[in-house]
């Protein structure tokens, strides 16, 4: 059973001036994707469309065998969840601190707020080198650690599906040995992603298929 | 001619649909208030907390020396013209029942709609709102609710410290500074004030809550892209607040004073 199922899915994203055609993609457990484009903008329009945050003009999106229904935002809201979406265009919510965004979907899930950071998250601060920034609010964060913040915060929800798009921007260069290890024992666990990166050696290393994309089509390789 | 009238046409269809937008936003946080779902409700209401305390509490400094100001200056002048006998019926009328809530709006709107308009507008620019639904997160529930119901109340508490403080320490001000005959003015302001004034003073807070925070959120959640469209979207959602207030100030007192 695939993860996620694309049929005839048509995006029209005239802000970038990307558009695709009637895709058809299938993705399933254990896959591992990168995604080769003809542009930097087509190929993150294309992650932006599995994390579901673009409104297709037509056809549809299989979540876990289940038709996505766009009609609104809130249908959407159980899958998002299970995605782990480390790009761009994520962000921290900026008026509270660095701790409180890691912890905010427990905040709001088990309904308290006198939570305190799991061990694999507080493994994740420490050796990514954020620990002593926690209390910080995310603005006075510089960039690198904003973007290893964000990344540390999308793993630790446990995602169903990772979309990473360019790991080597988003991670300190002497940090991003242990990061790698830590994608890699996720992926053990047939954790299914879709990343983006110029690395070729991290291509090869975190992707068993390529996703081919020109002039709005598909292919896979 | 043809362009004068599809330019009112158009003018009138945009401004219905706003109002409709508002419409349909006011009723969608009001489902979530009768939801109550388990999950989150420890975080809506700290964030609820939040925003009482910087829309009331730290509005304290501001509204209480324009409340002595005010209450001051009405009851010199009034006292001079009305000869003191009705003294207690004229400031009860004009600051309970009209300066106090329209006052009171107008601090909220410059402190605080102002800031929700912002936040919302920044929020969605820089994908915190993407961020909160990647979290599973409805931001209705998280952003919209929470400023409802902590503007709303805000306003409330800064109607009555706005009565009290006028009333009361603009009658001391008088009293220390001046020379001029209030007789029991005290004993006028209990005797005026009714039921109705009170009721009428919570019904006002309540719709200048919804009005003001249903319009900043519009206002703030209608930017989407360009960072230059903030002070715009800023710029109307306040105009239109203090509109919004001074429409539902009228209807309220035609319906209950007339």
């Amino acid at each position: 059973m695939p993860l996620i199922n694309l049929v005839d899915y048509t995006i029209d994203f005239p802000e970038s001036d990307c558009s695709f055609n009637k895709l058809n993609f299938a993705l399933s457990r254990s896959d591992a994707f990168a995604i080769i484009a003809d542009s930097s903008d087509r190929a993150h329009l294309f992650l932006k469309t599995l994390a579901l945050l673009v409104k297709p003009v037509s056809g549809a999106f299989y979540f876990k065998d289940k038709k996505v229904d766009f009609s609104d935002y809130r249908n959407l809201l159980s899958c998002k969840k299970k995605i782990g979406y480390i790009a761009s265009n994520s962000a921290m919510i900026g008026n509270i601190t660095v701790r409180e965004n890691l912890l905010y979907m427990r905040y709001y899930f088990e309904n308290s707020l006198s939570l305190s950071l799991d061990e694999t998250t507080k493994k994740l601060c420490k050796n990514l080198g954020i620990y002593d920034k926690l209390d910080m609010r995310p603005e006075r964060l510089g960039s690198v650690d904003l973007r290893t913040a964000i990344a540390i915060r999308e793993l630790a929800k446990s995602p169903d599906l990772l979309l990473v798009e360019r790991p080597e921007d988003f991670i300190e260069h002497s940090n991003f040995a242990f990061f790698t290890e830590v994608l890699r024992d996720m992926m053990l666990t047939k954790l299914p992603v879709v990343l983006i990166s110029y690395d070729k050696n991290f291509i090869e290393k975190f992707s068993n298929k390529k996703i081919f994309l020109k002039d709005g089509t598909l292919s896979i390789g | 001619m043809d362009y004068i009238a599809g330019y009112i046409g158009r003018k009138a269809t945009s401004a219905t649909n706003h109002i409709s937008n508002l419409f349909a936003l006011t009723y969608r946080i009001f489902v979530l208030i009768f939801q109550r779902p388990k999950a989150g409700r420890a975080l809506v209401r700290r964030i609820t907390l939040e925003q009482v305390y910087f829309t009331c509490v730290q509005a304290l400094p501001i509204i209480i020396p324009i409340a002595l100001v005010f209450g001051s200056m009405l009851i010199i002048q009034f006292a001079k013209v009305s000869g003191q006998y009705d003294l207690g019926k004229t400031m009860a009328m004009l600051i309970v029942r009209e300066l106090g809530p329209v006052v009171t709006a107008l601090l909220v709107i410059i402190r605080s709609a102002t800031a929700i308009a912002l936040e919302i507008s920044y929020m969605n620019i820089f994908h915190e709102i993407d961020a909160i639904e990647m979290a599973g997160i409805d931001p209705m529930r998280i952003v919209c609710l929470p400023r409802l119901i902590g503007i709303t109340s805000a306003i409330l508490c800064l109607f009555i410290v706005f009565d009290i403080v006028a009333i009361i320490g603009g009658y001391l001000i008088v009293w220390v500074f001046t020379y001029i005959p209030m007789g029991d003015f005290m004993t006028q302001i209990g005797r005026a004030i009714t039921a109705t004034d009170i009721a009428v003073g919570i019904i006002k807070a309540i719709f200048f809550g919804i009005a003001i925070t249903v319009t900043c959120l519009k206002h703030g959640f209608s930017v989407k892209k360009l960072i230059t469209d903030i002070p715009l979207s800023i710029s109307k959602a306040s105009v239109e607040c203090f509109f919004y207030c001074l429409v539902i100030n009228v209807i309220i007192s035609i319906l209950f004073y007339l």
